[in-house]
Order: C-alpha cells, then structure tokens, then sequence
C-alpha cells in the first residue's frame, strides 16, 4: 500500500531503466570475464560473509556450506548495525529463490529482531536506510509489533524513502558530505547496488542508477590505474599511503577495468584489503556502467583539469553553515594525478587535504604533506558528545587520531594554492596547537628521492617526477616504507612541482625548469605570503586567509562549480551533471530521475 | 520479569552511553543501554534492547512510560523497558534529552544535535521548534515545573526560553557561554542552576532573567551536571569534567570538592534519591557509576565499570 502510494504521488518521467538496459550500457567486452572471475574468487572462500554466501549460492560451490554460513549469520549476536544489516538483506534478495524456507525465516527474523544501530554519519544513514528500505519492501504488511523499532512496514518503508531521497537531492546539488573516499566509496556504492538491483518501485530504482552513475562518474574523473586520486574528504592511514590498497580499487578493476591486476592475489595488500568483497554485490547485479563513464575513467590521453565543490560534513556547533562548500582542484594526466582541497577543517578525523599519487604498480605510489592536528572542539563540531573527552573516545575507533604521527588529518592551519601541477601550501599554526609540526610522507622505493643544494627535494618514479620546496627546515627520519620529513617551523610552507617525461622531457630537464622558477619569500615570515613564478612562467601569489592570485587576477573559489572540466559537468544546486566524453553526453536529472543520452 | 515503574517507590533510570567493553556493531552488548534499579542501586537490570545506538538519557513521565534520547531518535517504551518503539524519523538523529512536560505527560521535549523538537501527541509525531533559536545545537532542555509553557534549553551560545512552549525562543542569559546543562530547584521553581563548558555554574533566582556566576571553591570548571537536593534547596552538587563532585551546603556560597572514593574523576550524569537524599549516584565517563550513601562525603564503585554513564532519572 505504502508503495502504490508513493508511485501515485511522484510525477515523474521514467526513461532511467531503459536507457539503462540500452544504449549506456557498459561495452567493455571483459567486464563479463572479471565478473566471473571475481565470483568464482569468492565463492572459494570459507569466511563467514554475506558476500561470500551470495557467491557461493549464485555459482552452485559449497552450497550447503553456503546455507550453513547464512544460518550462522542468523544468530550471530557477535555482528549488527548497520554494516549487517544492508548486506544481510542485499544477500537474502541476491539468493532468496534457492534459499529453504526455514532459513529465509530466520533471515526474517534476524532482520527484524535486532535492534539496529543507524549511525551517526553519511555512511552510516546510507547503509541503514537501504536495508531497512529493502526489509520492509521484502516484507510488507507487517505491523510495528514484528519490527526491532516498532514500526510497521509501511512507516518504516516511508522512513527510509524519506531520508534516501533526501540523500539524492544533497548529493546530487551540494555533493556527498563524505565525497571521494577510496576507503567509505564501497558503503555507498554497495548499498545503492543493492537498491539498484531490488527496488520494486520504479522511481526508487531510477534514483539508485543515477546515484551510481554520479559514483562511478565522481571517481572516475580523478581515477587512475585503479588509484582515486586527488584529496579525499575521509580516508584511512593505510589507504593513503597505498592507495591501490584502498577498498574503491576493487571496484575500478571490475568497472574500470584498471588496475591490471587483480588486488587480492597481491600480497602486499592482503592486510589492508579488508576482504569486504563488496563488489560481488555489483559482480551479481544487472547493473552496467555506463560505457561513456569507462573511457571516462581510463583515457588520459589528454592531461586536464577537473574541479568540484563538495560540502564539509554536518557541522552541528562552532560554524554558522551546517555544509560549508570544500572546493577541490585536480590536475590528471597519464603519468600523476595532483590534487588538493583548498584547506581548514572539512571533515573531521580522516581528511586528506592534498597528495601526488603516481601511476605505478608499486605500492605507496604516493606523496604528500600535513599537519597532524587534533583537538576536541574539531570533534564537537561534528560529534555531540563532550569536548573535553572526544578525543580519546575517537582513538578508540580511528587508534591515530592523537598520534603525532599520523598520516590523516584536517588542520584548521593548512591552506592550498593549485594550478596544473604547481601546488602552494601554507601553514600558519597557532602557538600552544597540540602536534606543533608538519610531516611529509615520501616513499622509500621511489627510484631517486634526494635534497639538491638549491633546497628542493627531488624525486622519481619511473617518468614522473616531483619537486617540493619547504620553505622552513625540516629533518629526515626512516620508517619502514617511507621516509617522513618533519619541521617543527610553525610557519611553513611547501611549493610542489609535478612534471612526467611527457611534459618535460627527462628527469635533468625537470629539475633545470624548476630550479629556475621564482620563489619570493619576502613576504612570508611577516604575513605567511608567497610569491612564485613556476616553470611554466606562470604567477601565483597567495598568503594565508588570503587571496590566491594567479598571474595578477584574484581566484575565487566560490565560481566553482558543482563540478567542472572536460567530462564532468554540473551547476551546483542544479540537481543536473552534464556527462561528456567526445561525442557522447550522459546527462543526470536528479530532479526528474530521469538520463538522457545523445552520441 | 519486567515491572512497571509505576508501580515502584522510586525507581533509577541509567543511560550508558557507551563503555569500553562495548564492540562496534555488534548486536549482544548488555553493557550499553537502559538499566533500571528499584532498591537503590544494590542491583540493577537491563533493559530492552542490548544493540549500541548511544542511549543518552532516559526518564518515566508519571504513567511510567519510558522516553530515551538516543542516536536513532526518541524511544518510548510503556511496559517498563520489554518492548522499544522508535516515536521519531529520520529527521531526528542524535537525540542528547528529553523532558516529559510535568503537567501533561503527552507533551515531550527533545534537545538534538539539529534543533529542539516536541511532541504534543505522546510521540506520534514530533515537530521542530526553532524560532529563535540561534544555532540548533541543545544539549539540555528542561519543562519549568510550575508552569508547562516556560521551557529552558541549554545551548553553546547561553541559556534559551521560551515562554510559549517551544513555539519562540530567546536568549535568557549567559549569552557568551557554552552551556551544557540545566537543572531546576526541586523546591523553588525560580531558581535554576547552569553548568557551562569551561566557565563554572551560574544560578538564577527569577525564574531565569538574571544570571550570577557562583563559583567560589570551584576549581574544575567544567560542568557537565547538576542535582539538587529534593527538600533542601542549599545543598547542590556538581558534577565535574576533571574534578569529580563537588557540593555545596550553603546554597553555592562554598563549593566543595568531594570525590573521596571516586574512581573515575570525569561526571556526566547525578542523581540525588528523592526517597532518601544521603544516597547520591554518580555516573562518570568510562568509569561506571558511583554511589554515595553519605550525601557525597565517601563514594563506592557500584556498577558498570568502564561504562559511561550519559544521564540519571528516577521516578
């Protein structure tokens, strides 16, 4: 009834699934073949996971292990929240039809007897509202009585349309709060595959294409070879530093079709690929990448610029605005990807405000600075809880969040500058800041890495090359597998350079070009102001919470767009992103849910 | 075995938030939630759901139904904590309190992390109240006793008030401070006590107008909560970020600090019996709750280790 309903009063045209079975579907001819392969890795595996349950179903391995596993799951009271809840259900729908019926009754009731947690974050909602959404579709006409929050199914499916569809409209005019995460990408890409796939209400359905097509299209105009580059709103330590460990490069193997190899039979990233296999879930669905998203994702013929505006998470205390704007600037070519966050506090914990990720089959391709910054009142703006003990009731989840040497983190004293591929950052921390230092993290297999008398850092990998001047000292320590560079300078800065033999020739010619660039410093100790002329000629003048002017006209952030550059498209507050690759354009309405395309 | 609250003396209400031996998303955590007690504390039982949704405080309005803040929103349970319903959606989340309006115990006010909202119709549905209200964040929020229109709200930017039930608010005081909580003298409507983030308590004896700091003896200014004694309107005790409890017996003239026994020196939650006032429990943040059996002089652990224990009520 609740459903009938909902249709009845949503006047909108549907050509979403259509066009989605059509003309934009994925062309890439060995998709079929890593679907296969990835169902048949994962059917294999003996771990108690609603993945590995759906695989072994749907390819007919282990089948009574599968239902075994499944029952477990059941009564598993060492398991719950959200995370259980979407999978479990996305796991029940994928297999119901070879499912006895004494278990999908007892599916039923795990489902609706365990009290869910909904979270307190972005993630967290999606994952919770897509399975209840599911569950009460699944099983209608239930009263209150049946369910964990004493609901009926209705109201619990009209709760979770509410906030799913308030999601899209957010994420689709003013961006996700939790953009570009290579480590939470699986929390929303999995449950809207899910929603994609089961969603009996057509509208529904439509709005979870468009919100994976934006997905799939947000990531793959900053990808490369499997890596999401760029700055990211949340990420874990591990995934920055190596960034094809992230849990998104699964994802673009199978969609993509990049990185060339397949994640989990590398060693060196079985201990940070969380053997989540989320994307059996996309292995198992009819969904298809749009083909225009693919060549998207994988041409770099051409370098270029990509920029966007997000939103800082919900700010609840300490700021005027609940979702001030995050702008970012990305520069992508074959070889690098440069990108960086314009700075300051937009998400607590996890930000990665800028880095260099190099094209490579090496792990820890990366390279970056930060400030380590931490206090309870960056937490309070976005936690409820107590100021004076946030602190340490992160580290119980996030251990790092204290560790001075932690490679996450948003500073309220960092502030970026970037053009192509020369990036200023500023730092300007305040006497009496906890972790009074900035680190740089630069990877110890790079091919060179050495300081050059005229103060920059040179490095290399393969044909790409990197150039960084600190401006105030700093000293060199090993680690395991990198070296950090640290200065306890409180004002500071960092000019960076990225060029590839395609752009300068050899490594010799790069390091002349920037050795000649111009660097003006005589505005720094005073006002933490820089002046530089990099080695394109190009003028870039920026102080810290001041303008940044570039060859004599001022920047404004604020003209950013929703998103902007040769593929993406979208007026922010549009609701509409305009998807480009040549001769072919894909245009998401959020408004209408509906997708034109035009070749 | 469930009991109705109604039908108890007086009954304790804990809120753990949170505790150390709690797992993340695991659904058999029976060291979060809801516990209740009916013999002072010499045992407690929890109840309802044992899944972490960060329980933040609870109360029984006089029928006996149960209302918790909570992270998933406002939970009512009117069987004495067997069975849970979610009253709220999905547009409200991170739910730090609730106030049962003394004079109708339909009408409910809830303080969030986005805005103060209010049920007229027991939790059937609720609706937000932010006219006035400069930033939506409310920590606390608290129905005046002797009369259900006059309604105090704890902000990071002062104490708020609405005289016409939540419909408008203004600022009442204290403009420039995080305030974190309010308690109302059980025995003298017009005064109401504020414990602030990091400038100490403030009082007011007219009904809210006028706010004096008094924190002589105070040497831990941040304060997280309030009791005051039921039938004596001089002894009032603190509860501390840092400095455990302290109390005064003078009606705020001398605080004094009284933590002797106390594991944990971070509180969060007071709670005097109104049955027998020498009894006072504690609830700190990761240490469990306290109880005291001497009107603060000594304090014995008496449960919950490592749990945070967010709020305290008893009916």
């Amino acid at each position: 009834m609740g459903l009938i309903l909902q249709m009845k009063t949503t006047a909108i045209v549907l050509l979403v699934t259509m066009i989605g079975c059509s003309g934009g579907a994925q062309d890439d001819p060995l998709f079929a073949t890593r679907r296969a392969r990835l169902l048949d890795v994962v059917s294999r595996e003996q771990e108690k996971s609603p993945y590995v349950i759906a695989s072994k179903i749907h390819k007919g391995v282990e089948i009574d292990r599968a239902f075994i596993l499944l029952d477990s799951l059941t009564y598993d009271k060492g398991i719950g929240g959200m995370f259980y809840a979407y999978s479990l259900i996305g796991t029940y729908l994928y297999t119901q039809d070879a499912l006895p019926d004494s278990l999908k009754q007892k599916v039923r009731l795990a489902y609706q007897n365990r009290m869910m947690y909904r979270g307190d974050t972005e993630n967290h909602w999606v994952m919770y509202y897509t399975g209840l959404y599911l569950a009460a579709q699944t099983w209608p006409n239930e009263p209150g009585e049946t369910w964990f929050n004493g609901k009926s199914s209705e109201e619990n499916l009209r709760e979770a349309a509410g906030w799913l569809n308030e999601w899209f409209r957010i994420s689709s005019t003013i961006g996700q709060g939790e953009f570009d995460s290579p480590t939470y990408f699986i929390t929303f890409v999995t449950p809207m595959i899910a929603l994609y796939e089961f969603a009996a209400d057509p509208v529904m359905k439509a709005k979870a294409q468009l919100m994976l097509d934006l997905l799939f299209v947000d990531f793959a105009a900053e990808h490369l070879e499997g890596n999401y580059g760029g700055a990211h709103s949340r990420d874990y330590p591990e995934d920055i530093i190596n960034p094809l460990g992230a849990p998104s490069t699964m994802w673009a193997w199978l969609y993509f079709g990049e990185p060339r190899f397949e994640q989990w039979e590398e060693t060196r990233f079985r201990p940070r690929n969380r053997g989540g296999w989320e994307a059996v879930f996309g292995a198992l669905s009819s969904y298809r990448l749009p083909a225009i998203i693919r060549s998207i994702a994988t041409d770099r013929s051409e370098p270029y610029v990509h920029t966007e505006t997000k939103r800082v998470r919900n700010v609840i205390r300490f700021g005027k605005e609940k979702n001030p704007p995050a702008y970012k600037y990305t520069y992508v070519t074959k070889d690098y990807v440069l990108g960086s966050l314009h700075g300051g506090i937009l998400q607590p914990i996890q930000q990665h405000t800028w880095d260099v990720t190099l094209a490579s089959r090496k792990p820890y391709n990366t390279i970056f600075t930060l400030h380590p910054y931490y206090s309870g009142k960056e937490l309070g703006m976005f936690f409820p809880e107590e100021l004076k003990f946030l602190s340490d009731e992160v580290d119980r989840y996030h251990l790092v969040y204290t560790n001075p040497g932690k490679w996450n983190s948003s500073s309220p004293y960092e502030q970026t500058f970037q053009h192509r591929n020369t990036l200023l950052i500023l730092y300007k921390i305040e006497k009496g800041v906890m972790q009074p230092h900035i680190d740089g993290f630069f990877p110890k297999n790079l091919d060179e890495r050495f300081v050059h008398s005229k103060g920059w850092v040179f490095c290399r990998l393969r044909d790409t090359y990197v150039g960084l001047y600190f401006i105030k000292p700093g000293e060199w320590t090993e680690e395991p597998v990198n070296w950090r560079w640290r200065s306890p300078a409180l004002k500071n800065g960092v000019i960076v350079e990225v060029g590839s033999e395609s752009e300068d020739e050899s490594f010799q010619s790069f390091q002349n070009k920037v050795l000649s660039a111009k660097i003006d410093l005589k505005g720094f100790d005073k006002e933490t102001s820089i002046r530089y002329v990099n080695r394109h000629g190009m003028e870039m003048r920026f102080s810290f919470d001041g303008p940044r002017i570039l060859n004599g006209k001022q920047i404004n952030l604020t003209d950013y767009q929703f998103f902007d550059g040769p593929f993406v498209q979208s007026v922010r507050g549009s609701g509409i992103i305009t998807i480009r690759y040549k001769n072919q354009t894909r245009v998401l309405d959020f408004n209408k849910a509906t997708i034109q395309e035009s070749h | 075995m469930f009991f109705s609250i109604a039908e108890a003396q007086e009954t304790i209400v804990m809120s753990v938030l949170n505790s150390r031996k709690h797992r993340l998303n695991v659904s058999d955590n029976p060291v979060v939630g809801v516990f209740a007690s009916t013999n002072a504390g010499s045992t407690w039982e929890h109840r309802g759901w044992k899944e972490y949704i960060r329980t933040f405080y609870t109360e029984a309005d006089e029928r006996g139904v149960l209302w918790s803040a909570c992270g998933n929103g406002v939970l009512r349970s009117a069987d004495g904590g067997a069975r849970w319903v979610i009253t709220t959606g999905w547009e409200m989340t991170e739910v730090l309190k609730v106030a049962v309006d003394p004079s109708n115990s339909s009408i409910v006010y809830a303080a969030t992390a986005y805005g103060i909202f209010k049920t007229m119709d027991d939790g059937k549905t609720w609706q937000e109240k932010h006219i006035g209200l400069p930033m939506p964040f409310t920590s606390d929020v608290v129905v005046d006793r002797s009369d259900g229109k006059r309604v105090f709200a704890a902000t990071e930017e002062g104490v708020l008030f609405s005289n016409d039930a939540g419909e408008s608010w203004k600022v009442a005081g204290l403009k420039k401070f995080g305030v974190r909580t309010i308690a109302q003298d059980p025995s003298n409507a017009a005064r109401l006590w504020a414990g602030t983030q990091d400038d100490g308590i403030f009082r007011t004896t007219d009904g809210g107008v006028t706010w004096k700091s008094v924190n002589n003896g105070l040497r831990h200014k941040t304060v997280y909560t309030i009791a005051v004694h039921p039938n004596n309107s001089a002894i009032v005790y603190l509860g501390t970020h840092g400095g455990g409890v302290y109390r005064t017996n003078n009606g705020a003239k001398k605080w004094e600090q009284c933590a002797s026994g106390l594991g944990n020196p971070d509180i969060h939650s007071l709670l005097v019996l109104k049955t027998n006032p020498n009894i006072v429990f504690a609830g700190t943040l990761n240490g469990g709750l306290f109880r005291s059996t001497d009107s603060g002089k000594t304090w014995q652990f008496n449960s919950q280790d490592e749990g945070q224990v967010w709020g305290l009520s008893s009916r």
